[in-house]
């Protein structure tokens, strides 16, 4: 998987890089518009993460351009500017999803793994690690191929994980996703901690090979010792 | 008291003293000039009688008919006092209306050619004074009432004008609006004075526009420049924390400051969010149901709601519909909830009722009453709940206030209560 990061501060656009390359994926970057745009028109990417105000142009006017191109690249903007406005501009022009700066690593990269698996065309959409397998559209679980039982919330979260392997998972990251902007209480951490003992023992019962573990004080991570 | 009644009230005492005063003695001076009026028709009569008398003899004798009588009567000389008139006021006995009636009397005395003494008493009758003083009184009372009207309402007609632009300033200062579009003053005046106050008003008016402009405008740009900086530091921070190498100490450390990064993203949002909404950035609206949103909103509380062991009731009692943006409707409603979660107790209540026209979130608190004028200022935080970010209300004005929404709060029976009220 290729993935292109278009971002002019050098310093997110490198944390950007290294936290997608830890995924295994392929990552160039480009910090202006001409060089963006000069990759695009050379090289396919499976996903673009595109900032939109740039020294040398718009992310909007690269965004038409990779359409002309008729290029089957997702893309997800990322930009500081939290607008209605940019963000329907910019899913009208062909975007596949809109992140605010600033965001959560890992929600970047269950964005990323959204927007991969949406654009693979073969057969039903789904998410899978080691035993257990999500299907996002029909918000199904199943382990070993048998149907594991959640409730809404234990879902996301459970989601959350699964595109976030082996990533370290803050408390409030993991509220922040679930619940949206809303909930921005310490009292949802203990919601969050219920929530996850009973995903831990729903999965542990139903066999499941990946784990989730809690990291002191941080947060949880999914490992999956195979 | 408006200024119209409390200058006619202030007038009007000094210009019914005045009045009053002036009339009392123009009646004094009528009744004066009527009574003197009467003694010289006495003198005339006097001076007749006595030159006829003189001239006839047989006219010594008494005169009496129904407006005026004399009397002459011979008396010593040593009584008599010649070129002494004496004017008195009297009454006679009319035998044929059988009544007194009050005379006006002069007695004088002559001494005929053979140097007899005669007193002359001449008495007129004074109903017409009586009746010239009723008549002179009451034309003048009315004319006392119907002039103290007329001034009363030429001030105030007077008044009126000349203080026109005095009310159209009034009017501009109560309904001027920092932050919003005000349409130019119209304020035509030749007075010197309303120019000057008119000047200044719209000086200080563009300053406060012009200042909050700016303090806005600073806002919005500190909190946009801040974005990228704070998503290096969260990021760098994340990656870091997934280092193998770190020791649980220095998780922990992380972890602190992970939550702590957190709060400042998460008010920099809402502080831009703030902005936007003053701004007016949600242009696109449309009708929400708010019923269906608040059911949608509570059914994602639940699970919380449960943690915290409340109680949640929802009585609908009409259909609540508002033409606004949907994500704001969302922000409104999330924040009223989350802040009825916030600030309850382990296994309280949250009651809310919908109505045509209003949505009302009720929740048990052990706190007293909140302070309504701090309610919904930024950052006023009136609990321990240390948090919040203090701006939940905030911004639930601020999109009360955008959509006229009118928001009311209570405290009653133990329970906060924030009514909303919306507009038909």
């Amino acid at each position: 998987m290729k993935i292109l990061v278009v971002e002019d501060e050098e310093a997110l656009r490198q944390v950007i890089v290294q936290s997608l390359k830890k995924e295994r994926y392929v990552v160039e970057c480009a910090s202006t518009f001409r060089e963006a745009s000069d990759k695009i028109n050379e090289y396919d990417y499976d996903c673009i993460v595109l900032d939109i105000m740039l020294p040398g142009g718009s992310g909007l006017t690269l965004l038409g351009e990779l359409k002309a191109l008729r290029k089957k690249s997702g893309v997800i903007i990322v930009s500081a500017k939290d607008s209605i406005d940019d963000k329907v501009a910019g899913l009208d022009l062909g975007a596949d999803d809109y992140l605010t700066k600033p965001f959560h690593l890992t929600e970047l990269n269950a964005r990323v793994k959204s927007v991969i698996r949406r654009k693979q065309q073969n057969g039903e959409q789904h998410l899978s690690l080691a035993n257990i397998t999500i299907y996002p559209d029909r918000h199904a679980v199943t382990i070993n191929g048998e149907a594991l039982s959640v409730n809404r919330k234990e879902f996301d979260i459970l989601y959350y994980f699964i595109s976030n392997p082996n990533r370290l998972i803050s408390k409030a990251t993991l509220a922040e996703s679930v619940w949206g902007d809303y909930i921005d209480q310490a009292d949802s951490f203990d919601f969050i901690y219920s929530q996850v003992k009973n995903l831990r023992k729903k999965l542990k019962s139903a066999g499941a090979i990946p784990e989730i573990k809690a990291v002191y004080g941080f947060g949880y991570k999914m490992t999956c010792e195979d | 008291m408006k200024l119209i009644r409390h200058t006619l009230r202030s007038l009007f005492v000094p210009v019914l003293v005045i009045f009053t005063v002036w009339g009392w003695v123009f009646y004094l001076m009528v009744l004066h000039e009527v009574e003197d009026e009467t003694d010289d028709t006495l003198e005339n009569y006097k001076e007749i009688i006595i030159r006829s008398a003189l001239a006839d003899s047989t006219m010594l004798e008494d005169h009496v008919d129904i407006m005026s009588r004399y009397y002459i009567r011979e008396v010593a000389g040593e009584e008599a006092k010649p070129d002494k008139d004496e004017f008195f006021d009297s009454t006679v006995y009319i035998e044929i209306e059988k009544e007194y009636e009050p005379v006006r009397v002069l007695r004088t005395y002559f001494m005929t050619a053979d140097n007899r003494f005669y007193e002359l008493t001449i008495a007129i009758s004074t109903l017409e004074k009586e009746d010239m003083i009723e008549t002179t009184v009451w034309s003048m009372l009315v004319l006392y009432i119907l002039l103290i009207g007329c001034v009363l309402l030429v001030i105030h007609l007077g008044f009126r004008r000349s203080l026109k632009p005095l009310y159209t300033l009034l009017d501009r200062l109560k309904n001027f609006q920092v932050g919003k579009t005000n349409a130019p003053l119209v304020n035509p005046t030749r007075i010197d004075e309303f120019k000057i106050l008119n000047e200044a008003v719209e000086e200080s008016f563009h300053r406060s526009s012009d200042l909050y402009n700016r303090q806005k405008q600073f806002v919005e740009n500190a909190a946009h420049e801040l974005q990228t900086p704070l998503a290096i530091c969260l990021n760098k921070l994340e990656l870091m924390s997934e280092n193998p190498d770190c020791t649980e100490a220095q998780l922990q450390e992380m972890a602190e400051l992970h939550r702590t990064l957190s709060d400042i993203i998460r008010l920099n949002k809402t502080l831009l969010l703030l902005t936007r909404i003053e701004n007016n950035q949600f242009p696109d609206t449309r009708e929400i149901n708010l019923n269906q949103l608040v059911r949608h909103m509570t059914e994602d509380f639940s699970e919380i709601y449960e943690s915290k062991a409340l109680d949640l009731q929802i009585r609908e009692e009409g259909t609540l519909l508002c033409t606004m943006n949907e994500s704001l409707a969302s922000t409104l409603v999330a924040n009223l909830l989350k802040n009825a979660y916030v600030h309850n107790y382990e296994g309280g209540s949250i009651e809310i009722s919908i109505t045509a026209t209003g949505l009302v979130i009720a929740n048990t608190d052990s706190d007293k009453p909140l302070d309504v004028s701090l309610l919904f200022s930024r950052f006023a935080r009136q609990s321990k709940h240390h948090e919040s970010t203090g701006l939940g209300l905030a911004i639930v004005k601020s999109i009360a206030d955008l959509y006229s929404i009118r928001i009311d709060y209570r405290y009653e029976s133990g329970m906060h209560k924030f009514m909303l009220f919306f507009q038909k």
